[in-house]
């Protein structure tokens, strides 16, 4: 079997010693919450599907990691609630079956923020997540566990999901490749729901090229998904070779970034015009306005996203109930987080009725503003640049940002998903022992222009890996 | 004056193979929980992906309701928590509806009503909350059906009209094939919302209803509703707005949950469905599903076919039914005579051998053919009967059947000619005491005819072919009472008489050709007709129709009563192909001698009478002296004799063109035998009342009928429709509510000529909110003997309303 990785899942000794080697990772680093890589070994392409494509080549053979609110047929399914503790997935998401089809195999669940509420994976109520580079900061979120896995070299890719940054941000703080596609071009059949109008399911891996790999078998229309979406013929197969005829914007202004990011970023923009690329300095207007509107959604679709855990058909349930009532009172008490119970509640006030129009209806033209926003820029550049995140990764804990800076936070990496247009995360180096990224941003289905200058750049600054985790993987070489 | 104001919230299960959402079967009954999976389940992580079938006939029903079809529609999340409910939401419509702004027409005693649509939405239905013991399980094979809600606007005012709404909705999706509209199992569930408020004022406070899983609940619950806020209203309280429950035990609602404690659904846009976009190529497909709706196809057959409207609304009740019908039509059968065998002689046989008609032996082609043989002459209608028996005995086709049995009737006359004189010949007494005057002995040689023929000759025309042979022409005379036949007493009294020596009374010319037989029925003064009386009458008057031998049948009658006795053979008799001629006279009858040259009015109206009785006019008349009367709101309006002077004591009231002959309300031959008749008639006569309403007249008189065992009132209101309902003593309201609950009807006629109808006044539109029904141009003895008729042919009362208001 071809593969870009070298696997060294050759035989039942090497499979052990994989095993072992990740156990070992993961008891310091708290990345998945499950870990079962026998299915491994019977790795069979189901050429019907994969239809020989390069990038199923690429895939198959390889184990990859999958966010526990991601399903998976017999793995656990937890979102890292207590809720949902000890539930098992009856079924696969599209995304996963479409990954199996190609030949790769899920070889565990990684640990995140409850149900994808957060920014640092220090909202699960089942692990601690840290991250790779210093252990005594966090891994981001909320897809700190996939992003773990990948920087720590458990696992060549995971699929995470991303609602308001929760695959860039943590993909930034661990030094990988973080993918977030255009609304509705991955199925979200199988992803648990947090805000289903913003989040999508996407890709964290260790370079460039399987990054895409996994994109283009994860990338289709789906019948269990009716807000899925076909990629638009003439871009399907669109040219992603690393070129610099781009026309790249970069938002300027005062961003708030702190000394080290600002430094990074300023370097980095830099690097851009000196790599030949035509780079104009962009504003974004609406950029302060997407925070509060991204919760106000957010928020408002958990609240019915989030009601269908009672209790009473699976998932946590109170020992002793006088009636139905109390039981879902008691079950939605022990099983939910702080910070889940607190976008409930807000999600519930923003939509009452007689207040729609000041906040849930308001955020919906936010939403629609940042859109032309976002349409008008891309008019006169190809791509957009910002930054990922403020900071570089924090400390756990109280040393760290507080809940409500975290969520100002998001305003770089909230704004795609608001606009459905994609966006990638990338490795730019390392400052003070951990890694610096930058976020590229292009029109709907136009990833291959994120991947075209990705490709530039990996090859000025090739991502990194933590001193302490060599990658369990080894680069075998392109294929033909 | 209070007005009402009611709107329907209707939920129909569409008939769809899978659920809305999901792959899931969609069907009742199975074990709970077998229909499950992930989505219907609201396992974390699914979608829901949409039915293309649910929202195709979503799409139809709103357009079979008239309603504007959104061009794109879209899903809204429903917010609230129940532990059979899935997902904690219900994904519904609310921003956009599929179908809004449409209307259904009504029809509500034979008046149409239009009822207004607000609008029409799909969404998904919940699963089952079952408490038992100390247990609540749950059932999820329903949850994910699809559901569509179908709301109105309060443009009903009694639970009558909610009633007729809900049947008339449930022909509509059972014909389009959408839903089977059981209200017991659940597929059909309506709620309703309810209030009052002084005429003019507009809304009142809301009061939702709830639990009612039948129409006949819906209507009891919202009459007894009206009534409870209307109490409230009188004793100066307010209406609580709250959502209340129909208990079905206790006949009465029960508060359920005040409005302060109603759920906010938060309704926000559905994110995981896209919005549905109905272009041309779908609109046109559900267009082409648009079958011809109920109201508009019984209309059709009432024009195309010239059905009764009670005819019509029972073939087209089921599409199934109308469909047959229909085919029969089409492949040859007579309309009238197929809508008369299906309603009364097949489904007979469908009743007695347990089978429906499209599962069992009678196919369309089968009774097509039947009824052409019939209509052919080649079979007659009493082998017509044994052959359909056959039918459903033996399963084989009716031309099978008459050339096994040699039922094939003998059409040639000459061939029959020939059995009538065998039997001439071998009968020579019989024929000589009919050519000295005695007709008895015809029937016998009818039935000798009928006996060498094995049967296969039709007997009337037998009969017939014997009258002609022996030169005869019959008049049956009945004496019925009156004057007419009765005989004054040298102290002024009449006392009870019969006819004799008739053919004395005739001219010459007449009495050569015609044969008189007369037959007693009693002797009693025409005042003192009493239910066995009349059973009696109509008895003989069948039993003489049936032999076929008459030319006319003449029923001297007296005159207080006729107007009564003549509407009550119309109601039966309407079709006869002989002329029933009824007559009277206001001067008794006078010693033989002398009657028959005075030219008495006894005499000259029983001459009369006998003319129109051999005249071939068929039907029912009243002849008095020279006028040929309408046996149709016929009244009797002065005393004493016709005079040159006087017009006579009878008058037709609201009558352009009198009517003798038409559609009676028994419809098919009279089978009952005297003493079960006599019971009928006693049975239905006393569950009438005939009631002339009077200034004072008090509402609880009624109502202490009611108690008696009351169960139709004919109402004679003053002018065209008006009678106190003002909150008084003497306001008639408390017995129509009264009545209602108790299955009540009142028909409402007038003290004066003139019509009945409830759209001119404003009490006759409060009449008609309290369900009464206005008869329109008939008066109360043709109304009384209508209602008569139709109580004994009815099943229900429902039919009987059916049936009163029938055109002519």
């Amino acid at each position: 079997m071809k593969s870009y990785w070298k696997t060294v899942l050759t035989g039942g000794q090497d499979l052990d010693e994989y095993r072992a080697a990740v156990q070992d990772r993961n008891r310091e680093l708290g990345a998945f919450l499950e870990f079962d890589p026998t299915r491994c070994a019977a790795s069979t392409p189901d050429d019907a599907v994969v239809d020989g494509s390069a990038a199923a080549e690429r895939v198959a053979g390889l184990p990859y990691a999958v966010k526990d609110n991601i399903a998976v047929s017999g793995f656990s399914l937890t979102c890292a609630s207590r809720m949902l503790d000890g539930f098992r997935s009856p079924y696969s998401a599209t995304a996963v079956r479409r990954l199996d089809a190609a030949g790769a195999r899920p070889v565990g669940k990684t640990n995140l923020d409850e149900f994808g509420m957060g920014s640092a994976t220090e909202n699960s109520a089942l692990a601690e997540t840290h991250n790779p580079w210093d252990r005594s900061r966090v891994a981001g979120g909320s897809s700190g566990g996939s992003a773990v896995a990948v920087a720590a070299g458990m696992v060549p890719f995971a699929l995470g999901s991303d609602t308001g940054g929760s695959i860039r941000q943590p993909a930034a703080f661990c030094g990988v490749y973080g993918l977030k596609p255009t609304y509705g071009a991955v199925s979200r059949y199988g992803l648990v729901a947090y805000a289903s109008s913003l989040e999508g399911i996407g890709v964290l891996a260790a370079d460039v090229d399987l990054t895409e790999a996994v994109f283009h078998i994860i990338r289709a229309e789906d019948e269990m998904d009716h807000s899925s979406i076909a990629c638009p013929r003439e871009l399907l197969d669109a040219d992603s070779s690393a070129a610099t005829d781009l026309r790249i914007g970069v938002l300027g202004g005062e961003l708030g970034l702190d000394e080290v990011v600002a430094t990074g970023y300023g370097r980095t923009v830099e690097r851009l015009s000196e790599l030949g690329f035509s780079v104009t300095a962009v504003e974004l207007p609406t950029l302060e306005y997407s925070v509060p509107a991204y919760y106000t959604i957010a928020a408002a679709e958990a609240s019915a996203n989030l009601a269908r855990y009672n209790g009473v058909r699976y998932g946590l349930r109170p020992d002793y109930a006088e009636n139905p009532e109390e039981l879902v009172r008691g079950a939605r008490e022990q099983g939910f987080g702080p910070e889940v119970k607190l976008r409930i509640l807000l999600g519930t006030y923003v939509l009452r009725s007689g207040f729609q129009e000041q906040y849930y209806l308001r955020a919906q033209k936010i939403r629609t503003a940042i859109r032309s926003d976002l349409a008008r820029l891309f008019e006169s550049v190809d791509v957009l640049c910002m930054p990922v995140f403020p900071v570089q990764p924090f400390a756990h804990g109280e040393a760290g940002l507080s809940p409500f800076q975290q969520k100002l936070a998001d305003r770089f990496t909230s704004t795609a998903n608001l606009a459905g247009v994609p966006a990638l995360a990338l490795p730019v180096g390392v400052e003070r022992g951990l890694p610096l990224a930058l976020q590229l941003l292009a029109p709907a289905f136009h990833e291959h222009r994120l991947f075209r200058a990705a490709r530039v750049l990996e090859q000025y600054a090739p991502p990194a890996t933590p001193p302490d985790y060599p990658p369990l993987w080894v680069k075998a070489g392109v294929p033909g | 004056m209070y007005q009402s104001f009611i709107g329907l919230e209707i939920h129909i299960q569409l008939l769809t193979e899978t659920k809305i959402f999901c792959g899931c079967r969609s069907a009742f009954g199975d074990e709970p929980n077998t229909n499950v999976c992930p989505v219907c389940m609201g396992y974390p992580g699914i979608l829901p992906t949409l039915n293309q079938r649910a929202i195709h006939l979503a799409y139809l029903v709103a357009r079979a309701l008239n309603c504007t079809l959104a061009e794109t529609t879209g899903f809204d999340r429903k917010n609230y928590f129940y532990p059979d409910l899935p997902k904690n939401y219900q994904i519904s419509q609310f921003a956009v509806p599929l179908g809004t702004g449409g209307y259904i027409d009504v029809e509500f005693h034979r008046k149409r009503k239009r009822v207004r649509i607000h609008e029409v939405h799909l969404e998904e239905d919940a699963g089952k909350m079952i408490h038992a013991g100390d247990m609540s399980l749950l059932d999820f094979n329903r949850a994910g059906t699809p559901l569509l809600e179908i709301v109105t606007e309060p443009d009903m005012e009694i639970g009558e009209e909610a009633e007729t709404l809900l049947q008339q909705f449930r022909r509509l999706v059972r014909y389009l094939g959408v839903c089977d509209g059981n209200m017991e199992e659940g597929s059909m569930r309506c709620d309703a919302n309810v209030s009052i408020n002084r005429r003019g004022a507009g809304l009142g406070s809301k009061v939702e209803i709830k639990n009612m899983n039948s129409s006949r609940f819906v209507r009891k619950a919202l009459n007894h509703e009206i009534a409870r806020q209307q109490e409230i209203l009188e004793r100066g309280g307010t209406v609580v707005q709250e959502t209340r429950l129909w208990n079905e035990n206790r006949d009465l609602t029960e508060t359920m949950r005040v409005k302060e404690s109603a759920s906010d659904y938060r309704y926000f846009p559905e994110p995981d469905l896209p919005p549905f976009s109905a272009d041309d190529h779908f609109l046109a497909a559900v267009e082409a599903d648009l079958v011809e709706l109920p109201a508009q196809r019984r209309e059709r057959f009432v024009r195309e076919y010239a059905l009764a409207e009670s005819q019509a609304d029972f073939l087209c009740d089921e599409k199934d039914l109308a469909d047959y019908y229909e085919q029969a039509v089409l492949q040859g059968a007579d309309p009238a005579a197929a809508a008369s065998w299906l309603s009364t002689d097949v489904r007979k046989m469908l009743n007695r051998h347990a089978t429906s008609l499209f599962k069992g032996p009678l196919s369309v082609q089968r009774f097509a053919n039947l009824l052409m043989l019939l209509a052919e002459g080649r079979i007659h209608g009493t082998i017509a009967k044994q052959t359909l028996e056959a039918v459903f005995n033996e399963d084989k086709d009716p031309e099978v059947i008459i050339s096994e049995k040699g039922w094939e009737q003998i059409a040639d006359s000459g061939e029959l000619q020939r059995y009538v004189e065998e039997v001439l010949a071998q009968q020579p007494q019989a024929v000589q005491q009919i050519n000295a005057g005695d007709t008895r002995p015809l029937g016998f040689l009818v039935g000798r005819v009928m006996r060498s023929t094995s049967g296969r000759a039709e007997p009337q025309l037998v009969t017939s072919l014997l009258k002609q042979r022996l030169g005869l022409e019959i008049v049956h005379v009945l004496s019925f009472g009156g004057a007419i036949s009765g005989t004054r007493e040298d102290d002024g009294l009449i006392v009870p008489g019969d006819l004799r020596d008739l053919k004395q009374l005739m001219d010459d010319e007449l009495s050569a050709s015609v044969r008189f037989e007369e037959v007693q029925l009693g002797r009693f003064l025409s005042e003192e007709i009493t239910p066995a009386d009349w059973a009696t009458l109509i008895d003989a008057v069948n039993g003489r129709l049936r032999k076929g031998d008459a030319s006319g049948i003449v029923i001297a009658h007296g005159t207080d009563t006729l107007a009564y006795t003549a509407g009550l053979l119309y109601w039966f008799f309407a079709d006869a192909t002989i002329p029933i001629v009824l007559t009277a006279s206001a001067v008794p009858w006078e010693p033989i001698a002398e009657r028959a040259q005075s030219g008495s009015e006894a005499v000259r109206n029983l001459r009369a009478a006998v003319h129109r009785a051999t005249s071939n006019v068929p039907g029912v008349h009243v002849v008095y002296g020279d006028q040929d009367l309408s046996p149709i709101n016929l009244k009797f309006e002065r005393f004493g004799a016709q005079s040159d002077s006087l017009p006579g004591p009878f008058r037709n009231w609201n009558q352009t063109a009198p009517v003798y002959h038409g559609r009676p309300v028994i419809d098919g031959p009279l089978e009952l035998d005297l003493a079960t008749l006599t019971e009928r008639l006693e049975h239905a006569i006393g569950s009438i009342f005939v009631a002339r309403i009077y200034p004072g007249m008090r509402g609880d008189t009624l109502i202490a009928l009611i108690n008696g065992g009351i169960r139709y009132f004919i109402l004679e209101l003053f002018d065209t429709g008006t009678a106190s309902l003002r909150e008084t003593p003497f306001s008639l309201r408390q017995a129509f509510s009264y009545g209602a609950e108790h299955g009540v009807r009142f028909f409402c006629t007038s003290q004066q000529e003139g019509t009945v109808d409830f759209s001119e006044y404003v009490t006759g539109h409060e009449l008609w909110k309290e369900g009464a029904i206005p008869m329109g141009l008939l008066t109360t003895e043709t109304v009384y003997t209508k209602l008569i008729a139709a109580l004994i042919a009815s099943d229900s009362g429902e039919e009987v309303v059916r049936r009163m208001e029938d055109e002519l």
